[in-house]
C-alpha cells in the first residue's frame, strides 16, 4: 500500500479538521474494508484518520423513545444491545449475520453503511462502474452477484450494507457533521447512484463524518431474513427487511427495503404498496412478494435472485408476523 | 516375506500427533514463519494481463527505491510470452514486505497485449484466439469397447445428460514458496513449504549449478499442498538467487491471488453421457463426451468409473485456456470421473424406478481384483451396508417425496476407487544412542497426514517404547531417501523401510549388548520400556543402551515385501436439506466408509479422512475459480468470494475404518487421496434426491440449484 499521513483524534471536532485534508483523506474505523482496499491499491489515499478514539462517537442511548446509535459503535456491541433486540430484531439479526465473530468486534455501524461496493471489478481496479475501454465489464461479464433493479443504468454494483436495509425499513435518520455544521438525513439519503464513474455512491462531501443514526420513537413491526450461500463469513445474496407501522390488525404504513438487488438499498414501493391496509398473513406476504419483483431486470447471470427477492420479502414480512414457516421443526 | 507385529500394542490404535500441541498452540514454526537473522522480504511481481508479449522490463525504479536489495528480471524482454495473469515476470527482495511490494509495482513493464481466451466456452467460440499455434482444443484418443450404439438401442431406460464441474484451486492456507539462505558460497539451507524436501533440492542444485551435497532443504511442518508443490517453483529459485545478490536470506511467499492464479488448480470437466440400462437394472451401454480445461494442461478423468459397463465408448477434448495450470490435486482426475459417473448412475436409477443403493451394487463388476487377491467388489457391498446402516437409508425415499414444506431432505451416496500403493526404493535410518535416544530420519516430509508420527509409532512398536520417547527427523533433504509426499504413497513407501531400520537396529543392539548380560543375541526382547533376556527383566532401556559405550547404533532400513498393497474402495453417504425457495444446501451429515490395508495410527488416520471429507464438501458446495472473458483475469482470488466452509458449515462426519483382519494382513496403503473423491458426488445426488431435480453444475450454490428449479419448471 501507498505510505500514508496517519492521525487519531479523540474528539469529533479534532476528527473533522484531519477529515479536511490537505490530499485524499479516508476515514478508518473498523479497518475491514479500507486496510484491504489499500492493500490492493484500489483506495491509496493520503492521509488516513483513524475514529475509534472517538470515544464520543460510540454508544446506544434512548432518547425520548427514540434510540441513537453512534457511527463508531461496534457491531458485537449492537448486535448485545438489549433493546435492539427486544424492539429492533430486524437490525438485531441483520447485525449478527454480519462477517465473523472477529469482524463484528472490530466492525462499526458507520463502516458497514459506508463501506465501499464489493463489486469483483470495482475490487479489481476498475472503477466504480466496472468498465474497460468504455464497455460494461459487469454487463458482458459475470454479474452474478449483482443487480436487478437500475440495470437499464450504468452502475451495476450492489450497495454492500446490510445494516442500511433494516435502518431503512426503520425509517432511521442519520446525523452528518462538516465544516458547514450539522445535518440529519434519512439514512436512505446517504447513498445515490452514481451517474458517471467519477460520481461516488455516497452521499457524504469530502471531510464530512456520519456521527450517529437514530430510530425514531413509535412502535413498529419489523423483520428480517436474509439468504445466503455460506452459513459461515458470507456476503447475503439477498436480503430484506420490513418495518411496519400497525393499525390494529392490519399494516398502516409499511417499508419493505431490500439488499443484494440494487445499486442503493432497494425499497420496494411495488411491495409496500401492496400491504398497505392488508393483515399480516401468507396470503398478504406472497402479494407482496409478486409485488416486490415487478420491474425486476436481471442481467445475463443473475436471474435466480428474482426467485430470493420473492423469498425474502415473503419471510421477512412472515418474520415480523412470527410465523417463521422456513424452519425446520 | 516381512511381517509386521502380530498383536502390536500401538499400531492401529489412537495416537496423537507429536506436533499436535504444538500446531494448535501456534508454536510449531511453519517454512513462512522462519525469519533468519538479517532477512530480506521478496515479492514476486506477477502479469496482469493473460495474454500477452513482455516487449520490456525496466527494473531500475525498483533498484533505487529505499529499502530494497536486489530486483531480479524472471521474463525475458522481447521474448517472453504471458500466458495466463499471475504469470512471473519479476522478483525484488527489500527489508520489509511493504517495500518490497511498492518496489514490485514500480519496476515498468511493456507489454503487448494480445487476444485472451479465459474460459471454455470463450477457448471454444469460432475465431476464437489461440493459445497453441495449432489451437485451443486437443483430441484425446477416442476409446471405444464393444458396441455401444447396438446396446443402447436394446435399454430399457437410458438418460441423457450433462453434468459440470469447475476448475478449483488447491487454497494453500500457507501459500507457496522458501526462505533461502546462503551458508557460504557454494552452500545452501532452504526452509520449503513443500511436499518433497528431495524435489526442491533436486530443483535447487540444477537451477543454481550446485552440489548436492551443498543443497540442504528443510520442511519441518508445513501449510498443505494437496499435490500442488512438488517444485521449488520460478519463485523459490528466484529467492535464493536474490538471497545471492543481496547477501542475506530472502523470504518468499506468493500472495493469495498469485497463490490462486499461478500455484495450480484442479481442471475443470464437462461431460455429455449417454447412459442406457435394462429393466432388471443392469447397465447395458454408455456414450460419452467430455472435455475440461487445465490451462495449458491436461484435464482428462476417469470414466466409466467404478462401474460396469460392457459397451461403451468415450471421447475427450483438452480445451485450453489463458488460465494458470492445473497441478495435481488430491486425487487427480478421480472426484470429476466420480462426480459425473455417480450422478448418471442416479438419474438412471431414477428413471428405472430403482433404489440408487441397489443400482450401484447390481453394476459392479464380478471381480475387481486388487493386490493381494482382493476382490473390491466384496469390500464395496460390505462398506455400502456399514455405510447405509450409519445414515439411516433405510429413511431413503424417492425423488420427489422429500418434504411438504420449502425445506427438502435427501440422501445420496457414491463409490470411489485409489490405488495407493508405495515405492520400493526409499530408505529410513535409525539410530539408538547410549543415552537412550532413538532418532528415525529420512528425507520425506509430513505434509500434515501424521507421517512423522507414524514413523515414530514404528519404532516404538519395535523397541517396547511410547511414541514420544522417539524422535522422529524427516522433513531434511540430506537424509537418507524419502518419499514425495503424492497419490497416497508416504505411508506405504516409508513404513516398510522404517519397520526394517528400527528391527535392524534392535538386532543390532541385541547384539552388542548380549555378551556384557551373559545371554545370547536371540534370548533378548524388549518390552514396556525394560530389557528382557529369556523373558526376565534385566535392565531398563536406559540400562540396556548406556551398554553400548560410546557408539551408537545405527541400522538403514530398505522396502520388504509383504508390509504394503495398493488398490482400495470406498463410499460416502450425504443427507442434506435443500430450501427450495432460496436454493441453500445445507449439508447434514456425511458417512464415510474407507478401507486402506493395516491402519498405523487410528487418529491420523481418520484425521485424513476428515479432512479428505472437507475438501469434498467445498467442491461439492462452495468452490469455483471465476475467470472474467472481458479481461482475462481471476475474479475471486482471494478467501472471501472464491468460497470455503467455515466452521458451522461442517455439518456431523462419521468416518467408518473398514479395518478388518482381512484388511491388515495386506499391509499399509495410503488414505490421502481416496476420502475426498465421493463426497461432492454423494452432495450432488442428495440434493438431487431431495428437490426431484438434477442439478447439473457443480457447486451446488443457490444459484445453481434456483436455476435447475427454474429450467425445471420451464420444462412441467
Amino acid at each position: 500500500m501507498k505510505a500514508f499521513e496517519y492521525s487519531s483524534p479523540t474528539t469529533p471536532e479534532d476528527a473533522l479538521k484531519d477529515l479536511a485534508g490537505p490530499g485524499t483523506v479516508e476515514a478508518l474505523s473498523g479497518g475491514t474494508d479500507l486496510i484491504g482496499r489499500m492493500k490492493d491499491y484500489v483506495a491509496s489515499p493520503d492521509r488516513v484518520v483513524y475514529l475509534k478514539d472517538v470515544k464520543a462517537l460510540a454508544g446506544i442511548a434512548e432518547k425520548s423513545g427514540g434510540l441513537e446509535i453512534g457511527a463508531g459503535t461496534r457491531l458485537v456491541d449492537l448486535s448485545a444491545d438489549p433493546i435492539v433486540r427486544k424492539r429492533l430484531p430486524a437490525l438485531h439479526q441483520a447485525t449478527v449475520e454480519v462477517g465473523t465473530p472477529q469482524i463484528r468486534n472490530m466492525a462499526t455501524v458507520g463502516g458497514n453503511l459506508l463501506q465501499r461496493p464489493r463489486c469483483w471489478y470495482f475490487r479489481n481496479g476498475h472503477g466504480l462502474l466496472g468498465t474497460k475501454d468504455g464497455k460494461s465489464l459487469v454487463r458482458e461479464g459475470d454479474n452474478r452477484y449483482h443487480a436487478i433493479f437500475l440495470t437499464e443504468g450504468d452502475a451495476l454494483f450492489i450497495n454492500p450494507s446490510s445494516l442500511a436495509v433494516p435502518l431503512i425499513a426503520l425509517n432511521a435518520q442519520a446525523t452528518v457533521v462538516g465544516p458547514g455544521g450539522e445535518r440529519t438525513i434519512p439514512v436512505e439519503k446517504l447513498y445515490q447512484v452514481p451517474k458517471s464513474s467519477d460520481d461516488r455512491e455516497l452521499t457524504l462531501a469530502p471531510g464530512e463524518l456520519l456521527t450517529k443514526v437514530t430510530i425514531p420513537a413509535g412502535e413498529v413491526k419489523n423483520g428480517f431474513f436474509e439468504a445466503r450461500q455460506k452459513q459461515s463469513h458470507d456476503w447475503p445474496l439477498v436480503a430484506a427487511a420490513v418495518g411496519l407501522k400497525m393499525n390494529g390488525d392490519t399494516v398502516g404504513d409499511g417499508r419493505v427495503v431490500l439488499y443484494g438487488v440494487a445499486p442503493i438499498p432497494w425499497r420496494s414501493e411495488a411491495a409496500e404498496k401492496a400491504i398497505r391496509g392488508k393483515a399480516l398473513t401468507r396470503e398478504t406476504a406472497e402479494a407482496a412478494a409478486a409485488a416486490a419483483v415487478e420491474g425486476a431486470k436481471p442481467l445475463s447471470m443473475n436471474g435466480y435472485k428474482v426467485a430470493l427477492v420473492k423469498t425474502t420479502v415473503k419471510r421477512a414480512l412472515l418474520d415480523a408476523a412470527g410465523d417463521r414457516y422456513w424452519e425446520e421443526a | 516375506m516381512a511381517s509386521w507385529p502380530e498383536s502390536p500394542r500401538l499400531i492401529g490404535t489412537s495416537i496423537p500427533r507429536l506436533d499436535g500441541l504444538a500446531k494448535a498452540s501456534g508454536r510449531a514454526k511453519y517454512p513462512s514463519d522462519i525469519r533468519p537473522e538479517g532477512l530480506l522480504f521478496g515479492v514476486l511481481l506477477s502479469s496482469p494481463h493473460a495474454s500477452a508479449k513482455v516487449k520490456a522490463i525496466d527494473l531500475e525504479p525498483a533498484k533505487t527505491m529505499p529499502g530494497v536489495k536486489a530486483v531480479l528480471a524472471l521474463a525475458t524482454a522481447g521474448e517472453s510470452t504471458i500466458f495466463y495473469q499471475g504469470q512471473e515476470i519479476a522478483a525484488v527482495a527489500a527489508e520489509t514486505e511493504e517495500k518490497a511490494r511498492d518496489a514490485a509495482r514500480a519496476i515498468r513493464v511493456e507489454y503487448e497485449i494480445l487476444p485472451h481466451v479465459a474460459t471454455e466456452r470463450q477457448s471454444a467460440a469460432e475465431g476464437a484466439p489461440k493459445v497453441f499455434p495449432t489451437g485451443n482444443t486437443r483430441a484425446a484418443r477416442a476409446q471405444t469397447t464393444g458396441k455401444p450404439d447396438e446396446a443402447m438401442q436394446k435399454a430399457d431406460a437410458v438418460i441423457e445428460a450433462t453434468y459440470e464441474l469447475p476448475v478449483i484451486t488447491h487454497v494453500c492456507l500457507e501459500p507457496h514458496g522458501l526462505t533461502a539462505h546462503w551458508k557460504g558460497p557454494d552452500s545452501i539451507t532452504v526452509y520449503a513449504s513443500t511436499q518433497s524436501v528431495m524435489g526442491v533440492a533436486n530443483d535447487m542444485v540444477e537451477n543454481l549449478g550446485l552440489e548436492s551435497a551443498n543443497v540442504t532443504v528443510l520442511t519441518d511442518v508445513m501449510g498443505g499442498g494437496f499435490g500442488s508443490k512438488f517444485n521449488a517453483d520460478t519463485w523459490g529459485i528466484a529467492a535464493a538467487k536474490l538471497a545471492k545478490e543481496a547477501g542475506r536470506p530472502v523470504r518468499m511467499f506468493l500472495d493469495r491471488a498469485q497463490e490462486h492464479q499461478l500455484g495450480g488448480n484442479r481442471p475443470s470437466a464437462k461431460a455429455k453421457i449417454k447412459l442406457g440400462a435394462a429393466k432388471d437394472g443392469k447397465l447395458v451401454a454408455m456414450v460419452a463426451e467430455t472435455s475440461g480445461t487445465g490451462g495449458r494442461g491436461g484435464s482428462n478423468f476417469p470414466l466409466p468409473y467404478v462401474y460396469k459397463v460392457d459397451d461403451r465408448s468415450r471421447a475427450h477434448t483438452e480445451i485450453f485456456v489463458n488460465g494458470g495450470s492445473a497441478r495435481a490435486m488430491r486425487a487427480p482426475g478421480h472426484p470429476q470421473g466420480c462426480a459425473v459417473m455417480e450422478a448418471a448412475m442416479d438419474d438412471l436409477a431414477a428413471k428405472l424406478g430403482i433404489n440408487p443403493l441397489a443400482f450401484r451394487l447390481a453394476n459392479l463388476a464380478e471381480a475387481d481384483m486388487v493386490a493381494g487377491g482382493v476382490n473390491r467388489t466384496d469390500l464395496y457391498k460390505e462398506q455400502v451396508e456399514r455405510g447405509a446402516k450409519l445414515i439411516g437409508w433405510d429413511r431413503w425415499k424417492p425423488r420427489g417425496q422429500n418434504g411438504d414444506g420449502p425445506i427438502k431432505r435427501g440422501l445420496g451416496l457414491a463409490l470411489h476407487q485409489w490405488g495407493g500403493g508405495g515405492a520400493q526404493d526409499k530408505q529410513v535410518a535409525c539410530i539408538i544412542n547410549p543415552d537412550g535416544s532413538v532418532e528415525l530420519r529420512s528425507a520425506t516430509q509430513d505434509i500434515g497426514t501424521g507421517a512423522r508420527t507414524i514413523l515414530a509409532v514404528i519404532a516404538a512398536e519395535v523397541l517396547g517404547l511410547e511414541v514420544g520417547q522417539i524422535k522422529s527427523n524427516i522433513g531434511n533433504s540430506t537424509f537418507p531417501p524419502g518419499q514425495s509426499s503424492g497419490g497416497s504413497t508416504t505411508t506405504p513407501s516409508m513404513a516398510p523401510p522404517c519397520l526394517d531400520a528400527v528391527e535392524k537396529a534392535r538386532d543390532e543392539l541385541f547384539k552388542r549388548i548380549a555378551p556384557g548380560l551373559d545371554a545370547k543375541p536371540e534370548d533378548l526382547s524388549l518390552k514396556g520400556g525394560k530389557l528382557l533376556v529369556k523373558g526376565e527383566e534385566k535392565a531398563t532401556w536406559a540400562q540396556a543402551c548406556r551398554k553400548l559405550g560410546m557408539m551408537p547404533v545405527t541400522a538403514t532400513g530398505v522396502f520388504g515385501p509383504g508390509l504394503a498393497s495398493t488398490g482400495v474402495g470406498g463410499c460416502q453417504f450425504a443427507e442434506v436439506t435443500v430450501d427450495v425457495e432460496t436454493g441453500v444446501v445445507r449439508v447434514k451429515k456425511i458417512v464415510a466408509v474407507q478401507d486402506s490395508g493395516l491402519i498405523l495410527d487410528m487418529l491420523t488416520w481418520k484425521s485424513q479422512v476428515y479432512g479428505g471429507v472437507i475438501g469434498g464438501l467445498n467442491y461439492g458446495l462452495f468452490e469455483e475459480r471465476i475467470m472474467d472473458e472481458g479481461t482475462g483475469a481471476m475474479l475471486n482470488p482471494d478467501m472471501e468470494m472464491y468460497k470455503l466452509a467455515g466452521a458451522t458449515d461442517i455439518p456431523e462426519i462419521v468416518v467408518d475404518a473398514y479395518d478388518t483382519p482381512e484388511m491388515r494382513v495386506r499391509g499399509v496403503i495410503g488414505v490421502g487421496e481416496p476420502p475426498t473423491i465421493s463426497t461432492a458426488a454423494a452432495i450432488g445426488n442428495a440434493v438431487a434426491n431431495a428437490i426431484g431435480v438434477r442439478v447439473p453444475k457443480w457447486p451446488m450454490s443457490p444459484m445453481n440449484v434456483l436455476d435447475a428449479l427454474a429450467a425445471a419448471e420451464g420444462k412441467a
